[in-house]
């Protein structure tokens, strides 16, 4: 129920219509009263008439084929597609430079860090000097078996390099960052050296598939298994060396 | 799908006009109910009210063309800056009808949101409330906004106030 004199608010909703009927009549009666303000409700409802009349024309404007709905919805459609497109391309650009990059990165490291790179390095540090003081040599026992097994539990077993004219000949035992290793000179009768080098995989549990690598001079076959790494290291070109390598 | 379909087509022509009435130019009217409709699809499942359709569709374009003349503004007071030229007049559209001429010309230089307000509440005849919603703005405010509004239309009308005078001031 509206109160008199009628409010702003009440005064607008009279000139739209969106009184209630009650409400309407009250309206009527206190404005049959009240010509001046009656003045201004018939102008300002005569200004609606006019702007309804004026804008009417708008609503005949010959259709725009693209605003019909099923031209939007095409639209739409090649947009998500389109972005779908620009999704996949950036997700396959970036996971090729994270694949790549990650092998890029591995083949840094690997060319950084060779497979049994130290047991290349123990070898030219002990194999070839006979002063080096040694843990275990055949003048002590005969049992390097025996010896080995005592510092590395269910090892796979020395290789017996007799048929090449290889006879292990001193051992010795060293630190590296994965762990305690031991080293195996062998020798032949012309007194080239081999040498039997085991270890374990370290933190990483790296173990390696068997293969074969060159470092200078040197050849390196290295192979894992029982939970070690093992490696045998001898000169690259020799063909004693090279007999004995298949003999493994 | 297409009962959608018929429901906008349907609308399509107020909406046309409502856009024009904001643009006061006839293809960036379309440009906006054509985003206006892109909105209205992509949401209709999640957003769309059960309320009057067209109160709903009304206000997203309310908002797209806020948007759209917020960005443009920008980029026109840095052209003024540049070039020191200004470029906000408009001409009154030729395709309407002579009727009403006047009142049509008060209703261009009107603020938007007058503007807006006016086409909603007398021409389209939507309730106070549906016009809040496209607004965005309390009932009151629509109120109290809509007799400034009509008393605006009614004096530019008149020709009592020439249009500069009315001018929002950046």
């Amino acid at each position: 129920m509206i109160t008199l004199p009628p409010s702003e608010h009440n005064l607008q909703a009279y000139v739209d219509g969106q009184l209630d009927e009650a409400d309407q009549a009250t309206m009527e009666t206190f404005l049959a009263t009240n010509p001046a303000l009656m003045r201004q409700v018939r102008q300002w409802q005569q200004d609606a008439k006019l702007l309804r009349a004026g804008l009417s024309g708008d609503l005949q404007r010959a259709p725009n084929p693209q605003l019909d709905p099923a031209a939007v919805r095409q639209g739409i459609a090649r947009q998500r597609a389109r972005h779908f497109a620009t999704a996949a391309v950036l997700l396959i650009a970036v996971s090729l430079g994270g694949v790549s990059g990650w092998q890029a990165r591995n083949m840094t490291l690997s060319r950084a860090n060779p497979p049994m790179a130290d047991a290349v390095q123990a070898y030219r540090l002990f194999a070839g000097n006979a002063e080096m003081v040694s843990d275990w040599n055949a003048t002590k026992t005969t049992d390097v078996q025996g010896w080995l097994d005592t510092h590395f539990a269910r090892a796979n077993r020395l290789p017996d390099l007799e048929s090449a004219g290889f006879q292990p000949v001193s051992g010795r035992l060293t630190t590296t960052e994965q762990g305690p290793a031991a080293m195996v000179v062998y020798k032949d009768e012309q007194g080239r050296t081999l040498s039997f080098y085991i270890r374990p995989p370290g933190e990483l549990n790296n173990l390696l598939p068997r293969g074969t690598r060159r470092d200078g001079n040197l050849q390196a076959d290295y192979w894992s298994g029982s939970g070690y790494n093992y490696a045998v290291v001898g000169p690259a070109d020799d063909p004693a060396a090279q007999a004995a390598r298949r003999a493994l | 799908m297409h009962d959608v379909d018929d429901q906008l087509r349907e609308l399509l022509p107020r909406l046309r006009r409502f856009a024009a009435s904001l643009t006061r130019d006839h293809s960036s009217a379309d440009d906006l109910v054509q985003s206006c409709l892109e909105k209205a699809l992509s949401a209709w499942d999640s957003k769309r009210p059960d309320g009057d359709l067209r109160a709903w569709l009304f206000s997203i374009l309310y908002r797209q063309f806020l948007d759209a003349h917020r960005r443009s503004r920008r980029y026109s007071r840095m052209l003024e800056f540049f070039t020191g030229t200004q470029d906000d007049h408009h001409a009154p559209s030729a395709e309407r009808t002579i009727v009403a001429q006047t009142t049509l010309q008060a209703f261009d230089s009107l603020s938007t949101e007058q503007r807006a307000l006016l086409l909603a509440v007398s021409v389209e005849g939507l309730s106070y409330k549906e016009v809040a919603q496209v607004l965005n703005v309390p009932i009151g405010t629509v109120m109290s906004r809509l007799s400034r509004a009509r008393q605006a239309l009614r004096l530019l009308s008149e020709g009592q106030i020439t249009p500069p005078a009315l001018r929002i001031l950046k």
